[in-house]
């Protein structure tokens, strides 16, 4: 990467963080007003409230110090460019997002198909996507799932009695 | 003497000596892969502890965390790549020495070091902790609160590129402690009317996901690399183990040095193997006759980065034991297995379970002599482990993380937590918000929110916080860490500008 698109990128990612700020700041303050109604106490001086508001007080106000310093370091420039750069940088990841939506399918299906059928498609299917595909890779990414579906399934039921989900079949 | 004599006793019994073992064993295969941190491996042991009893479960996990700092050697001494963070200083001289034709010896200082260095911590923290717990019972409620500012502002401070954000990163994580009852009266709070909100965040879940799912993900991030395969050293391997043993003990300032400052930095919480093995090495370089010999294959640079990262174990347990304030991740994961089997973890531990503590010691120096064992005898198939693609990897420890948060509370909704979290946790890795602070602050949130409340309860003067001097030295620590921190990093970034202005200078 040279210079110029590495200096672009970081401020791709700056501008990312200030995202983040902002996020963090709205959540902090309207978790702050539902803290405010939790019912207090006659008993103590601080109500089941109070901690989540002086935790979201400190959020908000560091939050703040985050964006004033954020928004220093952003030329004008780089708000123009930065889904250009968002779009590269995902791109550039995007076995992170097939695994990790992998991952997610993996566990809305366990409580249908099983804990044993689901781990062997989920660990077959993302080995197949990130390997360099030959049939060695492919035998022995099938005896790993199996290994790892049905071999921990029988090793968590057997030896320490934790039952994993069955599913419904 | 009893407890001891207890705590020995449940040690020794073939069924825990086997499963330590087991757990060294593991230990080392799991940090010898590259991107595999010993913090992964210690949350996927576990679910497996979970039926057995407390002390063996414990032991159990020492073991790995003390096996995981040997694995990490393998991979930098052969590969040049640290299996674990707490290696990259090894790196430095291991791998030079292992590409000049003598792996087997850089392997062997690595695993002596280590060794020593574990033993010198083990010894530290039985004559520590107890003192300090002791001290600690008379601690209140206002010095309680004030040590978890302290520690929560240090590990803010101390880790990851950014104060503000290390700071941010920890008090999300107390945000999140408040999800759920609250401690004290039981009120439900933040749950929405969502019923897997209602009895809050699970540690461990909130652990696995920050940790280990956004890692694995970003371990997946470079296509290219995932897809070829890295090889070994070639060549014949010659271990030398009782020439290198006194190798090594010829250097006993060196071991000592490093490993003290290992202890040290284990104890400070926030600080870990991570910045030891960097800190002792350099403390090495700067007291050796022969500071140029470093970097190219120096036998004291080993020693150095070995003994440090190895003595933050024991170094770790100090204010764990001692205070019930976990240092780093992986002792915030040995309190939550010990809260999972309903022992309260605080300065009355050892007051309470001596048996336990005393068994910890006992399990430490056990786990250092297993380590040093299994790796004298069976390197050379360790060796094989760094050839594992990663390819393999990733889809497996996902699926062992998966059965890790289920096995827990056997609930399908910790489950969807999980991958929510773990996208958040890569979310935040990705923003270079540091994950250490906030899997602390979701730990210490209900013992800060307990104390404070308590405190209050007492006597509602809130000048009390000030007015009580131990109280009053942490409160000006955490505002002293504070101000350290910013001035260390307004003065890094100085030096970043002139160095990027330089060439056009």
């Amino acid at each position: 990467m040279s210079n110029l698109s590495h200096d672009k990128a970081m401020e791709a990612g700056e501008i990312a963080r200030l995202l983040s700020y902002f996020i963090i700041l709205i959540a902090s303050v309207g978790l702050f007003f539902a803290a405010s109604e939790i019912p207090t106490s006659r008993f103590e001086t601080l109500g089941a409230g109070a901690f989540p508001q002086i935790v979201c007080a400190a959020i908000g106000l560091l939050s703040i110090v985050a964006i004033v310093d954020s928004l220093r370091k952003i030329s004008y420039l780089g708000y123009g460019r930065f889904y250009t750069e968002v779009k590269a940088w995902m791109c550039r990841r995007y076995l992170v997002f097939i695994t990790l939506g992998a991952l997610a399918l993996y566990i809305l299906v366990i409580p249908i198909i099983g804990f044993s059928i689901a781990s062997m498609i989920f660990i077959f299917s993302v080995q197949v996507i990130l390997m360099p595909r030959n049939t060695k890779s492919i035998v022995i990414a099938l005896i790993t799932a199996l290994v790892f579906s049905f071999g921990l399934n029988w090793l968590f039921s057997e030896v320490f009695t934790v039952f994993l989900p069955r599913g419904v079949f | 003497m009893n407890d001891f004599l207890t705590g020995a006793t449940q040690i020794f019994t073939f069924s825990t000596l086997i499963y330590m073992f087991a757990g060294s064993i593991a230990g080392i295969v799991a940090a010898a892969i590259p991107g595999f941190t010993v913090t992964m491996a210690i949350v996927l042991t576990l679910p497996l502890t979970f039926a057995m009893e407390p002390l063996q479960g414990i032991a159990v996990m020492l073991s790995v965390y003390v096996g995981g700092y040997t694995g990490g050697l393998i991979s930098a001494a052969l590969l040049g790549i640290p299996g674990t963070p707490s290696s990259v200083a090894t790196t430095f001289d291991a791998y030079p020495m292992a590409r000049n034709g003598e792996p087997g010896r850089a392997l062997s200082i690595g695993v002596w070091a280590s060794f020593f260095g574990t033993i010198i911590s083990t010894i530290v923290l039985i004559f520590a902790a107890p003192p300090l717990a002791l001290f600690a019972v008379q601690l209140g409620p206002w010095e309680y609160f004030s040590l978890i500012v302290f520690a929560l502002t240090i590990v803010g401070s101390l880790v990851g590129s950014s104060v503000v954000r290390g700071m941010l990163a920890g008090l999300v994580g107390l945000l999140i402690s408040t999800v759920g009852t609250d401690p004290i009266l039981g009120r439900a709070r933040f749950d929405f009317d969502i019923e897997m909100l209602q009895t809050g965040f699970p540690f461990l879940v909130v652990l696995i996901g920050i940790f280990a799912i956004s890692q694995l993900a970003s371990e997946v991030e470079d296509a290219k690399n995932i897809r070829s395969g890295n090889s070994l050293v070639t060549g014949a391997i010659d271990f030398q183990t009782w020439k290198v043993f006194k190798e090594v003990l010829m250097r006993p300032v060196n071991l000592l040095r490093s490993s003290i400052l290992g202890v040290l930095i284990g104890a400070l919480p926030g600080a870990g193997g991570s910045i030891a093995n960097l800190l002792a090495y350099d403390q090495a370089k700067r007291s050796s006759k022969y500071p140029e010999r470093f970097g190219k294959g120096e036998t004291d640079g080993i020693v150095a980065s070995e003994a440090g990262n190895s003595a933050t174990a024991g170094g770790g347990l100090i204010p764990l034991i001692g205070l019930g304030i976990p240092g780093s991740a992986v002792d915030a994961i040995l309190m939550a297995s010990l809260m999972v089997h309903g022992i309260s973890v605080g300065p009355r531990l050892i007051l309470d379970h001596g048996d336990l503590v005393y068994g910890m010691f006992i399990a430490m120096a056990v786990a250092s002599f297993m380590m040093l064992i299994v790796s004298v005898f069976s390197m050379r198939l360790f060796l094989r482990i760094t050839q594992v693609p990663k390819w393999a990897i990733v889809p497996v420890v996902m699926t062992c993380c998966v059965v890790g948060a289920f096995a827990l509370n056997n609930r399908v909704t910790d489950l969807y937590l999980l991958i929510i979290i773990g996208i958040v946790g890569y979310a935040m890795r990705a923003l270079g918000y540091s994950l250490a602070p906030l899997v602390l602050g979701v730990i210490l949130g209900p013992i800060a929110e307990t104390n404070l409340r308590r405190a209050l309860m007492t006597d509602a003067d809130m000048s009390l916080f000030i007015s009580r001097p131990i109280s009053l030295i942490f409160l000006v620590a955490a505002v002293l860490s504070i101000a350290w921190a910013i001035r260390s990093h307004l003065k890094n970034s100085k030096t970043t500008k002139r160095t990027s202005n330089e060439p056009a200078s």
